[in-house]
């Protein structure tokens, strides 16, 4: 008998609440509230996160993002700082119980273990997609996926970005760049080392086409069936009580 | 005269605590550290490290920061502080080794050599 996942599209919200609804999966996941879940999500307002050791002053013009109406904040993840696009990201996670053969004791094998899923999706749309360490997916050399994972409570949680689009000009005007001299250049050199779906196959994926790739790419990949289900209710209050109460405070958004 | 002096060595000492230190570093795995801090004579007075590393569990991070306050800014004795720390604490480093956040360290504060 086929292993089940559960798998979850929450569609588009905000930064903190998408943020804080990653945590509560992974708090339900190790209470075994809810089953090993594939969560797809989507950013609106388009949003900037940070890694967690990142400084938010340090890495993200805030003004420009208030000016842009663009929210900002910090991941439990490590990792760099990203710029989540509405229209061109979807964004996964996985949150999977620590104990599962996917999961290495090895941080590094376990990156590759999860992203095997997006790869083999990725394929499946004639994206010669391939892992590449420490936590990117590239193809030809160019990343059009990044990834971060932490662990805690028996649970693994990872979660990452597919560029269906990409627009290292808005990119570069919310993240900080050393000088304004170097900004056009710093577009340029984005230009060369990302690309997306759209930029690689020359025609547009609507994010439906992608999701229905990733979702066979994951199943294959992993060997279970993914099975469409519902937020529970447990996950739903944790997760708005920890958009208030963490995600959306300057507290944790510029703790570092 | 003496007190003169005296008052010099004050101003230069309390100017030389409060200035903010700070490097970038580019470590071999791939990722960027940099790190703010202010020393006391040789030693490292305080210190935040910021980047786009991993460590886990991440949390950790403000006591590792906290090992290293008094520590004297010799490459040798910061990579033996983190590495006993991440010993101690079963703390897992990726994209960055104790060696980078010990030479981003010495390239803000300086080497005693």
């Amino acid at each position: 008998m086929v292993e089940r996942w559960r798998l979850l599209d929450t569609g588009l919200n905000d930064a903190f609440y998408n943020m804080a609804l990653d945590e509560a999966i992974a708090v339900a996941r190790s209470r075994n509230i809810v089953p090993n879940t594939i969560r797809f999500f989507r950013w609106e307002p388009s949003a900037v996160s940070i890694g967690y050791f990142q400084s938010m002053e340090e890495e993200v013009d805030v003004e420009a993002c208030r000016r842009l109406g663009i929210d900002y904040v910090r991941r439990r993840t490590g990792g760099g700082a990203v710029y989540h696009d509405r229209d061109g990201e979807l964004t996964y996670s996985i949150v999977v119980s620590e104990d599962h053969p996917l999961v290495s004791r090895d941080f590094q094998k376990t990156y590759e273990n999860l992203c095997s899923g997006l790869v083999r999706g990725l394929r499946l749309l004639g994206v010669p997609a391939e892992f590449k360490p420490i936590n990117d997916i590239v193809v030809e050399g160019r990343k059009i996926s990044g990834n971060a994972q932490t662990r805690g409570m028996g649970v693994v949680h990872q979660h990452g970005t597919i560029l269906r689009d990409v627009n290292p000009t808005i990119m570069f005007t919310v993240l900080k760049v050393p000088s304004e001299k170097i900004r056009d250049k710093m577009i340029k050199s984005a230009e060369e080392r990302v690309t997306s779906i759209k930029r690689y196959l020359g025609r547009e994926v609507s994010f439906e086409e992608l999701k229905r790739a990733l979702i066979r790419g994951f199943e294959e990949s992993f060997g279970i069936e993914l099975v469409p289900g519902k937020i529970d209710a447990f996950e739903e209050e944790l997760a708005l009580s920890l958009k208030k109460e963490k995600y959306s405070t300057r507290e944790w958004n510029f703790k570092r | 005269m003496h007190k003169y002096s005296m008052l010099l060595i004050s101003k230069n000492y309390l100017m030389e605590l409060v200035k903010m230190l700070k490097a970038e570093y580019k470590a071999e795995g791939g990722k960027l550290i940099k790190v703010q801090m202010t020393k006391r004579g040789n030693k490292i007075d305080s210190i935040k490290i910021t980047g786009d590393f991993f460590m886990h569990p991440e949390d950790l991070i403000d006591e590792l920061e906290k090992a290293l306050l008094g520590c004297l800014l010799n490459e040798d004795v910061i990579v033996e502080t983190i590495e006993r720390f991440i010993k101690d604490r079963g703390a897992v480093l990726l994209g960055a080794a104790p060696e980078d956040f010990a030479k981003c360290i010495i390239k803000a504060g300086g080497g005693d050599g």
